[in-house]
């Protein structure tokens, strides 16, 4: 039975592969109108795509941590001792 | 040759003073650590010293640093992720079979369970092992997509820019972001236990 719904949204609406494609497009493009309410129709019934919308999310922040050069961040301070350390290295 | 030396420390002692906070403070932000922090910043400077023939000067000095202390970085994350480097870097033709092959001929899911290591989600980024196995999944995809989902965080590049880099079309560019994303996912689940 669940299956049988899942063909027929898949058919009616969008296939999960193609909400898949619309959620990572949306981080890069705009969507169309009609893409947006077929994204949100699917999600809400799909579990499964609904979470994909997560991992999409978090791995635009874990591709940013590791490379990510522009992220504010606080303001810390090298120790006066380390500093030091480093000069005399050089120094060598 | 001396006063070349000599004028060498004399922009190292210089660029400590003016940039070592600034790095430091971004070492200590990606790795949580304040004294792999602090070793990551004094090997940016000692290898920075060291390959100071090779800096010409079209970079301002502030962004080779950070460039330096950024390999080291991920170099350090690498080296604490519990999984060995797979040594292959996949084809774009084998990333497009892998990322067709999540999805049945239906194209819906072939697996719709939701992995539970995406439980702890929030506190994966600050887990060093995590993000070493992510530099590791980030190294398999092939090189232009590696190129494609991160050169948005290494230049100030608009899209259609990284398009013209990459020669490929918006729509081209976000496919393979897609495709991309699809496999670091599986991967990640894979690898990540």
């Amino acid at each position: 039975m669940k299956k049988t719904l899942q063909i027929i949204m898949n058919k009616f609406i969008n296939s999960c592969k193609k909400t898949t494609e619309l959620i990572d497009k949306r981080g890069i493009s705009k969507l169309s109108l009609i893409e947006k309410v077929q994204l949100q129709l699917h999600t809400s019934m799909c579990n499964t795509c609904h979470a994909y919308e997560h991992r999409s999310k978090f791995l635009d922040k874990a591709i940013g941590k590791l490379f990510n050069q522009k992220q504010p961040h606080d303001k810390a301070h090298l120790s006066e001792d380390r500093k030091s350390k480093i000069l005399e290295e050089l120094k060598n | 040759m001396e006063v070349i030396k000599e004028n060498t420390k004399i922009v190292f002692e210089n660029w400590v003073n003016q940039f070592s906070d600034g790095l430091y403070s971004w070492a200590l932000y990606k790795t949580s650590s304040k004294e792999t922090a602090e070793d990551l910043v004094q090997d940016t400077f000692m290898s920075a010293y060291h390959k100071f023939d090779g800096f010409e000067g079209k970079s301002q000095p502030k962004t080779w640093l950070f460039s330096i202390l950024n390999n080291k970085i991920i170099d350090f994350y690498r080296k604490n992720a519990k999984v060995k480097k797979n040594e292959f870097r996949i084809s774009e033709k084998a990333g497009f079979q892998l990322s067709d092959d999540l999805f049945d001929e239906n194209n819906i899911w072939k697996d719709q369970e939701i992995d539970p290591i995406w439980d702890d989600e929030v506190h994966l980024l600050d887990n060093a092992d995590f993000n070493g196995v992510m530099a590791n999944c980030m190294d398999n995809l092939p090189e232009k997509w590696k190129t494609a989902i991160t050169s948005k965080y290494l230049t100030d590049k608009k899209a259609n820019e990284i398009c013209q880099d990459l020669g490929i079309t918006v729509s081209n560019y976000w496919q393979i972001v897609h495709r991309a994303k699809l496999l670091l996912k599986e991967c990640l689940e894979t690898n990540w236990v």
